[in-house]
């Protein structure tokens, strides 16, 4: 029996751009379902998506990345789904590398496939603020330290997640900046995690939730997170 | 005026509105429990000082006053954590609602889709 593959796409007022998203989602994956999951958006993000026959998950205000990214989740475990492949609703994400993204957890190989944009030393590759890189290193790092995972972008959101961990992610799904801390949580319930090289692509319309003044914070709350995590024990 | 009665009259204030304010049902008997415990505290060292500084001198305060302060203080530390993990809950009640919304949207929305293709 062929998996049943969901795509979710999380929305914050993307309405200039997820209409062509969803179409380069359907030519490159057309046996996947597709949802987008419509944080609370001000402007025709939902209808938009309608337009082009998508199903679409309204969120009555604005969760953030985290809680949008969690209701995908519940979704694809109300509707027993066997992998989720996370698409950011803003179009940094080439849906083009969806089908190798979705290779590992489909063979059996990884339950979460993350894809990094710098696992390839490309000079086309997408290139971000050194804030930002910096950050992304330091996270590596403590990963690393943590897990023993040797990964290049955990706070990538392109990824694909296999059945072990969605109903773990439908039950928790980290809030505020939720990439590296998922990757800790998936490690302590007993995952796989890998990468597989992506491109990303600039931002094509509305604006990163990661911006200068953020990224201490970022720092410091994903930083606790993750130590806390250690604390935890499993279900 | 003596600082017996201003402290009396104050803390007789405090209490009052905190009954008014459950009897107008503005604040729930859970949460105006501590602020009516802490009233009668407050009203009873008042009244009965020489406890007050009893109590202050077991606890190695010099002046009962500063003994004050520090409840005060207390209080106001512990209230605030209390307030903090209400917040939370709140957040978190109001971040489940909003997601059983997408939730039944989305499935409201696919039976619909369902349906007018079966008309067709």
């Amino acid at each position: 029996m062929n998996p049943k593959i969901l795509i979710m796409v999380p929305a914050f007022n993307e309405a200039d751009s997820i209409g062509a998203l969803i179409k380069e989602i359907r030519v490159s994956v057309p046996q996947a379902d597709l949802v987008v999951i419509n944080d609370g958006s001000q402007d025709n993000t939902g209808e938009e998506a309608r337009k082009t026959g998508a199903f679409v998950a309204t969120l009555p205000h604005n969760l953030g990345i985290g809680g949008a990214v969690q209701t995908g989740y519940q979704i694809a475990f109300d509707e027993d789904y066997d992998v989720v492949v996370q698409i950011d609703g803003d179009g940094q994400h080439d849906p083009a590398y969806t089908a190798p993204l979705l290779r590992p957890v489909l063979e059996g190989k990884l339950d979460l496939c993350i894809g990094s944009r710098f696992l390839e030393e490309d000079t086309e590759t997408f290139r971000s603020t050194r804030a930002r890189r910096f950050g992304i290193r330091f996270f590596c790092r403590l990963l690393g330290l943590l897990t023993g995972l040797r990964l290049t972008d955990p706070t990538s959101g392109f990824r694909a997640t296999g059945k072990k961990l969605i109903k773990s992610f439908a039950d928790y799904y980290p809030v505020d900046f939720p990439e590296p801390e998922a990757v800790k949580i998936a490690k302590r319930l007993g995952a796989r995690v890998g990468e597989i090289p992506v491109r990303m692509r600039e931002r094509q319309a509305g604006h990163s939730s990661i911006r200068y003044l953020a990224t201490l914070y970022y720092m410091a709350k994903v930083t606790l997170a993750i130590l806390i995590d250690t604390l935890k024990k499993n279900p | 005026m003596h600082p017996k009665t201003f402290a009396l009259i104050i803390t007789f204030s405090v209490l009052i509105l905190v009954i008014d304010l459950i009897r107008r049902q503005k604040m729930t008997f859970k949460y105006a429990l501590a602020w009516l415990a802490s009233s009668i505290a407050v009203i009873f060292f008042t009244l009965q000082d020489t406890w007050l500084r009893t109590v202050a001198q077991w606890a190695g305060f010099a002046l009962p006053s500063n003994f004050i302060f520090f409840l005060l203080l207390i209080f106001v530390i512990f209230f605030s954590l209390l307030l903090t993990i209400h917040i939370n809950e709140q957040n978190s009640r109001a971040e489940s609602l909003a997601q059983a919304i997408a939730r039944l949207d989305y499935r409201l929305r696919k039976m619909e889709g369902k349906e007018s293709d079966e008309k067709r």
